[in-house]
């Protein structure tokens, strides 16, 4: 799996100051912290940036790059900007991201600048309602990124997790999806905002889900994920060194119901987030203690 | 082949849970199918209702809801006995508007005092609800809670800010609570397992989902109770099985439509019946949806949702 290292994003605490003041120092710190801690990609998320949003991700770019050679997720909703970065970028670039609103300013740049992209399944109408809905949007944008000449290959669908304390049938729906994107795109990668799926959590019980969330899509080949990277755990499912995790994972979505007394306190855990994130059993901050 | 009917499995039930003492007093709950689905299963306890008293006299009530009560709104005793007396009220609703601190900001002790003197006077199940102000209610409630031990008073809302120190007097001296939420499943469960994690017994808790009147958003309210219903009967979720009160009847007669004069627009249709049937058809809605407990103002909003529980629950 292709770990996408989330943390430098305008929205920290720490890291938006150092953007707005054009501060390298605390951005390459994280940019080297991250790589140490794992990561392939990191995503550089500067927000809409609509204020010189051009300079800011021009400069961000050649700032990392300073200290990295890691290849740079460039997060931005605005186009400017986004090409701004391309032309700097050393690397292949990965675009994050193009929905079909952005298709006409934001898929000639695939090609320009030889990159790829992160195709989001935000629909023109918002929010897409469940599986199938995704399923349209995915079509709509092969068909567009096709025309372009951009390959399946080049694309990362991002079939967007969002909170399980909000919606559960949204977080059964990108799985679902996930189970049907090889065969409406064959050959197209995919990845996902992992930690949306525990926003709105406790922080300190956050990886849980995110942990789980990401062995319930691997399942269903997910081949990246937009991760906080210092979750080590984490990190280690993804590079396949908790194989028994994993299989309970999947045995639970089986519908298995091992015997909670026989596994481990961290087993448990396990078990009682997949019932969670599957719907069986209703979300609340206190779902590990019942 | 003959036509089967499909039938959909329960596998839970809703808790059962007493309020008051003595022999008024009211059990309600039970329920093992979605409501009124009596050709599923049980629901041995038909919902109730509460009549709505206010610690205060009413300000801005629109006519038709002030005239039953013409009289008595001075004096919450005489309110109560009448609702008693006069329109056969099984159960009481004392709002404690007074307390409010952005109104008449009544210290807790005189509050705590006019409940006391209520519950004294009356033999049905007390239910007593603040403003949500959360040190205004623990303060009353702390006081209520021991001077009322006995009486099986139900209290609320009790919402996670205050739970604990609300929680606490309720264990203490025995009284149910109302966990209320802001319309949200899953918030609502957290408050019923912070609630048993403190202590609070299962055959404590009610749930106030929060909810509106026709027209106010009334159509959220009842998706979430529906959920609430169906993680409860059909996915066993122990913490959801509990009964459902819905404070109803301030939301309704607050709108502008109950007290619109009916010289002002016509096609609303008479202003008096408009309230009545405002009420009363918010009230029908919550009752499909799973209320077991309604707090309603107007007599005959009343006598036609009693007339409403009676025909969904008759015998074919």
């Amino acid at each position: 799996m292709i770990l996408i290292a989330e943390s430098i994003n305008i929205m920290s605490r720490s890291i938006g100051p150092a953007l707005r003041n054009r501060d390298p120092k605390p951005i390459q710190d994280l940019a080297k912290s991250q790589v140490e801690a794992g990561a392939d990609y990191l995503d550089l998320n500067i927000g809409p940036a609509r204020k010189a949003g051009d300079e800011l991700m021009a400069w961000v770019v050649n700032t990392v790059q300073e200290v990295t050679d890691a290849p740079l997720s460039l997060d931005t909703t605005n186009p400017v900007a986004m090409e701004a970065g391309l032309k700097v970028c050393k690397g292949k670039a990965l675009i994050n991201s193009i929905s079909p609103a952005r298709f006409e300013e934001e898929l000639p740049l695939v090609k320009k600048y030889n990159a790829e992209m992160i195709g989001l399944l935000w629909g023109l109408e918002g929010m897409p309602r469940d599986a199938a809905e995704r399923g349209v949007i995915v079509a709509e944008l092969m068909y567009a990124a096709n025309e372009m000449g951009i390959s399946n290959e080049e694309i990362w669908i991002d079939p967007i997790a969002s909170p399980v304390s909000v919606e559960i049938n949204q977080v059964k729906a990108c799985v679902e999806f996930m189970s049907m994107l090889n065969d409406i795109a064959p050959g197209a990668k995919s990845t996902v905002g992992l930690s949306n799926i525990s926003n709105g959590t406790p922080d300190h019980l956050r990886p849980w889900l995110n942990r789980t969330y990401m062995v319930m899509l691997m399942r269903h080949g997910l081949h990246s994920a937009i991760v906080d990277i210092f979750d080590s755990e984490l990190v280690a499912i993804a590079h396949g060194e908790r194989p028994q995790i994993v299989d309970l994972v999947d045995r639970v979505m089986d519908g298995e119901r091992p015997d909670l007394s026989s596994l481990s306190e961290e087993e448990v855990k396990y078990v009682k987030t997949v019932r969670v994130l599957t719907g069986e059993s209703l979300y609340s901050d206190s779902w590990l203690e019942v | 082949m003959a036509f089967e009917i499909p039938k959909i499995s329960y596998s839970g039930k809703v808790r059962e849970v007493v309020l008051g003492t003595g022999d008024k007093a009211i059990t309600v709950g039970g329920e093992a199918v979605y409501p009124f689905y009596l050709f599923e299963g049980e629901m041995p306890r038909l919902p109730r209702i509460a009549m709505e008293v206010w610690d205060m006299q009413p300000d801005g009530w629109p006519e038709a809801a002030l005239e039953p009560f013409a009289g008595v709104t001075d004096d919450p005793v005489a309110w109560a006995k009448k609702c008693i007396d006069d329109y056969g009220a099984e159960m009481i609703a004392l709002q404690l508007i007074s307390t409010d601190p952005n109104g008449l900001n009544r210290p807790a002790e005189e509050a705590a005092a006019i409940v006391k003197k209520v519950a004294d006077a009356i033999d049905v199940p007390l239910i007593v609800w603040g403003t949500a102000n959360h040190d205004e209610d623990t303060e009353v409630f702390r006081i209520v809670a021991e001077q009322c031990q006995g009486k099986q008073l139900t209290i609320g809302p009790v919402e996670e800010a205050d739970h604990k120190r609300i929680g606490a007097a309720a264990i203490g001296y025995k009284h149910t609570v109302g966990a209320s939420t802001p319309i949200d499943i899953n918030l609502a469960k957290q408050l019923n397992i912070l609630l048993g994690n403190l202590g609070v017994s299962d055959e404590q808790i009610m749930m106030d989902p929060t909810v509106s009147g026709i027209g106010y958003g009334i159509e959220y309210c009842y998706s979430v109770m529906e959920r609430i219903r169906m993680a409860a009967l059909t996915q066993q979720d122990e913490k959801l099985q509990f009964p459902i009160i819905c404070n109803l009847a301030k939301e309704v007669w607050k709108t502008k439509e109950a007290g619109l004069p009916t010289e002002e627009d016509p096609k609303l249709g008479d202003v008096k019946k408009r309230g009545i049937l405002l009420e009363a058809m918010s009230a029908t809605v919550l009752l499909l949806a799973g209320g077991d407990v309604l707090v309603m103002r107007h007599p005959e909003a009343i006598r036609l949702v009693k007339e409403i529980i009676a025909e969904l629950s008759a015998e074919q």
